[in-house]
């Protein structure tokens, strides 16, 4: 054998070795989300119940969703703590406009319309002003957001006086959480849709591709020409309406506008996307990510739940994962170089 | 000649306004404006009672904010410290319950047990922090969000969220709730937090190798600065003194409570920090402008109340004025940068 052949072939025993490390390091959150679930269904069997794993399914698609929007953001180096507050408010929107239009008597397509357009109109202003602070006024993004999730919480409870909106109608709940096609409940429906459009979006479109490399080098993006206060202006837009979105799925499944809806949803959205492996230093992670950190997170609380861990030790344990996560993915990233 | 002297002498006035308000920023000139504006429009604003209990909470907010000042100088975050004073507040109170039970009558041991239990547990939160950024190089935001979680968790936990008593006397109606030539104990603390913490900004080599590391981390790593230790430094100082103002709070309310501190006050001391004109990329801060933005944001919201703004629409001005305090301070810098 010569010297020539010898080092292709270790070379290609190198690339063997680490490529299947690379794997090893991408299997490692779903054998993680398997052991959790045979773990769990060792102390109880409704774990992997059918009922409970389509109802898995159906919380995850909430969270997914969220941490979908999160990531969109995160990918350029920011993130939005508006984003539960701003669930909030549109749901609160949402069932107030639905509420109004049914009180003046119209008909039940044009109360639904008015419901989203509001939803929608709402999440759409909350992603401009944080879009148009950050990029345009040079704001951080944390703090742009943080001012724009007091605003938020502000007119949701000042909208609502701090009460539930009840007169949401039967159509729109039956379209965003009771309907089901071919048996799958309308939330999967939707997340998994969105997630699909989402992904062909970030790895097929322009704007999707942009994201990454403003993520992993701004000023790179900049030189190249790229219209980067546009691009992030739209990001939060983007976004923010995918949180919309959620908040409507979340009202549809409650019956009513909460004001406290989105609670510490920004946080655990933030929390989904890092578990799942999105980089808070930018340019890294997408779909796949979002839907596995969602997915992580909600077999976690849910295992936890029916093997009636306390709540309070729910908490502690979720701290823990989310540090553990990014460490394990700060470990894979040195590895492969 | 004389249109010279007429053009040259706007320029320069200009000029010179432009470095003092460069110098001090515009927080005092709006905090004196806020306070005159409240004093024409209602009485009750300069009262006695209302004094003390703006002096009161703002100091409250100025500890902790000193100390998540500290941390984003040196390129960090800390979003636990709401969460430490809650679970700073828990274990004193639990800790001087049980010491009280053991040795009654020893007043002065059940006290220095249950402050040094509190200031203790912040500690160890603030060096699990420093720890987990320093040597595990997670991102700040990351970690304190995990132990923000996990210390909330753990106050609520040992606490079933129901509030704790069995505190000595001495120690809430002699210390917490105690006058000092006039003002409440807390202002004597926050003005003692703010003076040390000044001294070691500008005086200490810590503090000045705080502001290397967050001005430029690779500069402060070849002069041999150790990045690690200061980085650990300044999350253990966030933590105790986030457990500091959760033992104060204990001691004037007269029962150690989980609820005490939480999301509100975590994001409160970044928005102070933040408006006092620390940047967020690090390097730049002085804590005396933070406790300046502390008192503002404080009587911003006493100003709120006074003038019977709806409680649900308080948050949207503290937004907005957050979000235009920065935005303003980033357009001057650029248009500074410009010329």
């Amino acid at each position: 054998m010569s010297d020539l052949e010898l080092s292709m072939t270790t070379e290609q025993t190198n690339r063997n070795n680490s490529f299947s490390s690379e794997w090893l390091w991408r299997a490692v959150l779903p054998i993680a989300l398997v052991a959790l679930l045979l773990g769990f269904a060792a102390v109880d069997r409704s774990v992997l119940s059918p009922a409970n794993l389509l109802n898995i399914a159906q919380q995850t698609s909430y969270l997914a969703l969220f941490a979908m929007a999160q990531t969109v953001v995160i990918l350029t180096r920011g993130f939005d703590l508006a984003l539960g507050p701003a669930v909030s408010m549109v749901s609160v929107g949402t069932a107030l406009a639905m509420a109004g239009a049914t009180a003046a008597g119209h008909d039940p397509s044009t109360v639904l319309l008015a419901g989203l357009g509001a939803g929608f109109g709402l999440g759409i202003a909350c992603g401009l002003f944080n879009g148009v602070v950050i990029a345009l006024l040079g704001v951080s993004p944390f703090v742009a957001t943080l001012g724009s999730y007091n605003i938020a919480i502000g007119v949701a409870t000042t909208l609502s006086a701090g009460r539930p909106v009840q007169g949401v109608p039967k159509l729109f709940s039956q379209l965003f959480y009771s309907g089901s096609i071919f048996g799958i409940p309308a939330a999967i429906v939707i997340t998994l849709a969105i997630g699909l459009v989402l992904h062909l979006m970030l790895g097929r479109t322009v704007f999707g591709r942009s994201l990454y490399i403003i993520g992993t080098n701004p000023r790179a993006a900049t030189v190249a020409g790229l219209p980067v206060k546009r691009i992030l202006i739209g990001t939060y837009v983007l976004c923010s309406t995918l949180a919309a979105l959620g908040a409507i799925m979340m009202t549809a499944r409650t019956g009513s506008g909460e004001p406290n809806l989105g609670g510490s949803l920004s946080l655990q959205a933030i929390a989904g996307a890092v578990v799942g492996g999105t980089s808070l230093a930018g340019g890294r992670g997408g779909v796949g990510t979002a839907v596995l950190g969602a997915l992580f997170v909600t077999i976690l609380s849910n295992g936890m739940n029916l093997t009636r861990i306390d709540g309070y030790i729910q908490m502690v344990v979720l701290g823990a994962i989310v540090i553990i996560g990014v460490l394990l993915d700060r470990l894979r990233l040195e590895r492969r170089r | 000649m004389s249109t010279v002297v007429t053009a040259g002498m706007p320029r320069r006035s200009t000029h010179l306004g432009r470095s003092i308000v460069g110098r001090i920023g515009f927080l005092p000139a709006l905090l004196v404006a806020l306070i005159v504006g409240m004093s024409a429009i209602d009485p009750q604003f300069y009262g006695l009672i209302n004094i003390l209990n703006i002096l009161r909470n703002a100091s409250l907010l100025a500890i902790v904010a000193c100390g998540q000042a500290l941390v984003i100088v040196a390129g960090g975050f800390d979003l636990s410290v709401g969460a430490v004073v809650a679970l700073a507040s828990v274990v004193t109170a639990k800790t001087m319950a049980a010491t009280a039970a053991a040795f009654p009558g020893n007043t002065a041991l059940v006290i220095a047990s249950g402050v040094a239990a509190g200031i203790g547990c912040g500690l160890v939160v603030g060096l699990v922090n420093g720890f987990c950024v320093a040597k595990l190089k997670v991102s700040g935001f990351v970690v304190t969000l995990g132990t923000m979680s996990a210390t909330a968790g753990v106050g609520l936990m040992i606490t079933s969220g129901i509030p704790v008593y069995g505190m000595p006397d001495s120690f809430v109606k002699g210390f917490g709730r105690a006058q000092l030539f006039g003002l409440p104990t807390a202002v004597y603390a926050a003005l003692a937090v703010i003076a040390v913490m000044m001294f070691v900004q500008r005086r200490t080599l810590f503090g000045r190798y705080v502001y290397a590391i967050g001005g430029n981390v690779d500069a402060a790593v070849v002069s041999g600065v150790s990045i690690q230790r200061h980085i650990v430094g300044t999350y253990a100082v966030s933590s105790v003194l986030a457990a500091l103002t959760g033992i104060l709070l204990t001691a004037q309310v007269g029962s150690g409570q989980a609820s005490f501190g939480g999301d509100r006050m975590m994001l409160q001391s970044i928005a102070a920090a933040v408006i006092g004109g620390v940047s967020l990329r690090g390097g730049v801060g002085r804590v005396e402008i933070v406790a300046i933005s502390a008192l503002f944001l404080t009587i911003l919201g006493n100003a709120l109340n006074l003038l019977h703004v709806d409680s649900r629409l308080q948050p949207v001005f503290l937004g907005i004025i957050m979000v235009a305090a920065v935005a303003l301070d980033e357009l001057s810098r650029r248009s500074k940068a410009r010329v």
